[in-house]
């Protein structure tokens, strides 16, 4: 059992709908040799440093499975013989950056599902909902990038925690009444 | 300052170690665009001032990032 990690580039000329179905396949590959995709990750059209097959620009996907090391010469027959990726790197990678993606993963499609609840419902939910996707972060996701700040102010990273936890610890409550007669509101609309 | 004849050493900082970042990530791309010369060539340890094991991993992660075009192999 490995952990690996797939970096695609679809080319730009495969409408967007198309994607799902590239991805799908690759899952399919993956699977059929009793691979597990854990995570995908979308980076997005990003500008290519120089150009593949005349193309300029690409989609980036980056896939994690996990699997045996046969589920690799299936993965690259498939993107061999389809057109829509023009290059593709598979990199096996440790355990803990395997975890670190799917946690990635995990709390952008919480910020897309907070975002997606923003624009349907009132703003006083979505700081309820903030407050929530904060105190998961924390323990582990968060540390990393912190370090580096500590170090070089000691200071600051104390003082703003001193002034969120008592809002934090506020907010939710009064959040949480207003919420339920806002949807008991619009149940009435 | 650095003008003296005597060639001082420069103090060498490796930037990865500061960060405490354990292995470098080829993802990372725009970190990476630090270590390459204008025309895309890695630049030296004795420049970039990086540790040997860090200097390692970057050129690693330097060339993983040219083949998925994050990064050019040249520029002009």
């Amino acid at each position: 059992m490995g952990y690996y990690e797939i970096m695609l580039i679809i080319s730009p000329e495969v409408e967007t709908d198309g994607h799902q179905e590239v991805l799908n396949d690759l899952k399919t590959a993956i699977t059929k040799e009793g691979g597990v995709v854990s995570t995908v990750l979308d980076w997005r059209k990003r500008r290519l440093a120089y150009e593949i097959s005349k193309h300029k620009e690409g989609y980036y996907y980056l896939v994690y499975f996990s699997g045996h090391g046969t589920v690799i010469p299936e993965v690259e027959h498939y993107f061999r013989v389809t057109d829509a990726v023009i290059r593709y790197m598979i990199v096996s990678v440790e355990e803990k950056e395997f975890n670190a993606a799917a946690e990635k993963a995990a709390e952008a499609a919480a910020a897309a599902a907070a975002q997606a609840e923003k624009q349907e419902q009132a703003e006083l939910e979505k700081a309820d909902e903030a407050t929530v996707i904060e105190e998961s972060e924390e323990p582990e996701e968060v540390e990393e990038p912190e370090e580096p700040e500590e170090v070089e102010e000691p200071e600051e990273p104390k003082e703003p925690e001193e002034v969120e936890e008592p809002v934090a610890a506020e907010e939710p409550a009064e959040t949480v009444e207003v919420d339920a007669a806002q949807e008991a509101e619009k149940k009435d609309e | 300052m650095r003008r003296d004849r005597g060639r001082k050493p420069k103090k060498k900082i490796c930037s990865y170690c500061v960060d405490k970042i354990e292995s470098v990530d080829y993802k990372q791309y725009e970190k990476l665009k630090r270590f390459v010369t204008e025309r895309g060539k890695v630049l030296p340890r004795r420049i970039s001032g990086n540790c040997a094991r860090h200097q390692r991993q970057l050129t690693r992660a330097i060339k993983k990032a040219r083949i998925m075009a994050l990064l050019p192999f040249t520029s002009e």
